[in-house]
């Protein structure tokens, strides 16, 4: 605190209290840019409403999800009427309420699929960027051999496998197990991109000068990656995770409708699994799960699109 | 090397010689990479006193900027500091742990950088990343740290700055951050501030301000300098001694005036001549050329054998492609070194693979 005296006296206790609001950052501006941006504000809104359906649906929808009483009034494959507004499935299941059950499922699947793949993929794409030379390219050609995999063929195995493995011990009454492989295996195969990108921003935003600046002040390693580097490639991640929770959703949607989906769990793929066959005759009960796939992976699609013109630089006026 | 007892004792102008902050000596920076090894700074020695400027001068490539980058440790990879004894406050910097240099950087010896637009992270406030330094170096608090931050602002002649404090980088001008960037050196009061041009990257009229801004600091606070530079009339302008660099070797050393003057090293004299002058008219029947210096820096992965500079030196003896001249003080303050000027020279044929 030992500096010359005018400054002191020139600064009369106003330095001492720095005002609360703050000016737009990053986020802010981005939201800026985004609110402008037609797709992305329509991705956003798609994505909001099928939220909204997976928060308030449960409380709306009439009929339990595996109520399937219509069987005894209307009958299975009934065409849509006031009672049961999307019709019933070949099964007798309400078809809206199912669709409305497997909201939850399907963002929870994107949302922990996109969960592992991060901490993955940041993980990886840190360390490759950050320590370079010898770890870099050893964790690079790893991760080309993770993109190489036939990611289907290996999770349809480890499904049906590991199904098989736990019958008789404990693991067996997990409530949804079968969904988290599911959604684990999803992740693991999903991290290449995310530690590519990571990696690349790392590299970048490593010959920054105010990363140089940070190194010249005395920040250990630790928070210079931390504090300095990781932040400024946050918009970046953010982009990729929008666009892998949709990739996540699908290829959730996809393992169902080939039948290795959870039994237990409501999913819009394991509709169309078990009603595809009946397509003719129930249109409804195919089309309607097939809209909320559409219309899901569509809105984070479009969302992720507008994110990344929102916070891309160049674009900026 | 330099005779250093007699230049320490030299007198700066109307004052007695303030004691050194800074000796660098011997230093040497090669870069090693695939194609061999680049002797970016190859045997460099300079002082620097308290509250003076050394201006470290030198084309792209002299190897000015890793050599003060050495002073922090913080050379970029591949290069390796060699050898070589860098005295801080009577401390050797090379000898110190990673841990102790943390200690030093940003807060003994602080730098400025070329690019203001870069060198603030863009995700913080002004304040966050001031205030963030402070805290880091002087633990103290966050609203004593914001305080003191304000107050450096202020220093720099930023207006209004406790609303600065939370305003992001690109909500300044350049010039305006680069106030912030020379707050953010003196945070700390360091001993010595490092200044790697730091005007090159700003317009002409915000130069002159930024270079009045450093000026007035740096008496103020008593802060030494160094700048490094290829500008020569920031030289003239912000400098007590000068230091030349050419290829990884200093060519000459004194005081401003001597060198502006006086000039010894054929290098130096091409600089200066390649300058356009006040005091001479540039227009009119005969309009005098600028004098350029003939050819092109050397590849300092196989430098020139005997002194650097004889591929381009217009006074080249057969000696200089033989002799590595070493620095000599051809009077108080003054150190030159060439062959041509009495410095010793050491055989270097067949030393330099």
């Amino acid at each position: 605190m030992a500096l010359d005296a005018s400054a002191m006296t020139a600064s009369p206790g106003t330095a001492a209290k720095p005002p609360r609001t703050r000016p737009p950052g990053v986020w802010v501006q981005g939201w800026r840019r985004f609110r402008h941006n037609t797709t992305g504000m329509l991705g956003l809104s798609l994505v909001c409403l099928v939220v909204a359906v997976a928060v308030i649906g449960p409380f709306v929808v009439h009929y339990d999800p595996n109520d399937q009483s219509a069987m005894i009034k209307f009958g299975a494959k009934s065409a849509p009427s006031l009672q049961h507004l999307l019709g019933t499935d070949r099964m007798g299941y309400d078809v809206l309420s199912r669709i409305v059950y497997g909201a939850p499922t399907a963002l929870a699947v994107g949302l922990g699929t996109m969960l592992v793949a991060s901490v993955i993929g940041i993980t990886v794409g840190g360390i490759s960027g950050y320590a370079g030379g010898m770890v870099d390219e050893l964790l690079m050609r790893f991760t080309e051999f993770f993109l190489v995999i036939p990611v289907f063929i290996i999770i349809l195995a480890v499904v049906r496998l590991f199904g098989i493995v736990v019958v008789g011990t404990p693991l067996e009454s997990i409530p949804y197990l079968n969904l988290m492989t599911i959604v684990f295996l999803l992740g693991l195969f999903g991290w290449p991109p995310i530690a590519r990108l990571v990696r690349a921003e790392l590299l970048r935003l490593k010959q920054m000068e105010f990363v140089e600046a940070a190194r010249c002040i005395g920040t250990l390693r630790r928070d210079i990656l931390l504090r300095h580097i990781l932040p400024n490639a946050l918009p970046s991640i953010v982009v990729v995770v929008a666009l892998g929770i949709g990739g996540a959703i699908l290829a959730e949607a996809m393992v169902s409708f080939l039948g290795f989906g959870d039994p237990k769990a409501i999913s819009w793929g394991q509709l169309l699994y078990f009603n595809y066959e009946a397509l003719k005759v129930a249109p409804w009960a195919s089309v309607a799960p097939g809209a909320a796939i559409f219309i899901t992976a569509l809105g984070f699609n479009l969302l992720a699109d507008g994110l990344a013109d929102a916070f891309n630089p160049r674009l900026k006026q | 090397m330099l005779s250093t007892p007699a230049s320490s004792n030299s007198p700066l102008i109307g004052a007695a010689a303030p004691a050194l902050l800074l000796r660098v000596s011997g230093l040497a920076v090669h870069f090693f990479t695939g194609d061999g090894v680049v002797r970016a700074v190859d045997g460099v020695d300079y002082q620097v006193r308290q509250k003076e400027t050394l201006g470290l001068v030198g084309e792209s490539g002299s190897g000015k900027t890793v050599s003060s980058l050495a002073l922090l440790r913080l050379v970029p990879r591949p290069a390796r500091v060699v050898s070589g004894r860098i005295a801080f406050e009577g401390e050797d910097l090379l000898a110190k742990s990673e841990r102790q240099m943390q200690a030093v950087r940003g807060k003994r010896i602080a730098m400025i950088f070329q690019n203001p637009a870069y060198s603030l992270n863009p995700i913080y406030s002004i304040g966050d990343q001031l205030g963030q330094i402070l805290r880091w170096h002087d633990k103290i608090g966050r609203k004593e740290s914001l305080a003191r931050v304000a107050e450096l602002l202020r220093l720099v002649g930023i207006t209004d700055p406790v609303s600065r404090l939370t305003q992001f980088p690109h909500e300044l001008s350049g010039g305006m951050k680069q106030r912030v960037c020379i707050a953010r050196a003196l945070l700390c009061n360091p001993a010595l501030v490092l200044a790697d041009e730091p005007t090159t990257n700003l317009d002409v009229t915000i130069q002159a301000q930024i270079l009045d801004l450093l000026d007035e600091l740096k008496g103020r606070l008593g802060t030494s300098m160094l700048l490094v530079t290829h500008d020569m009339g920031v030289v003239a302008r912000m400098a007590n001694r000068v230091t030349v660099m050419y290829a990884g070797r200093i060519c000459e050393t004194g005081e401003v005036r001597t060198i502006f003057r006086d000039p010894q090293h054929p290098y130096t004299r091409a600089l200066l001549e390649s300058m356009p002058r006040i005091d001479q008219s540039y227009s009119g029947p005969v309009k005098p050329r600028l004098a350029a210096i003939a050819g092109r820096p050397p590849n300092l992965i196989a430098p020139p054998s005997g002194c650097r500079f004889h591929t381009r030196c217009p006074e080249a003896v057969p000696d200089c492609q033989r002799l590595l001249p070493e620095m000599a003080e051809i009077s108080p303050g003054h150190a030159v070194s060439c062959l041509r000027r009495g410095s010793p020279g050491r055989e270097t044929v067949g030393a330099v693979a």
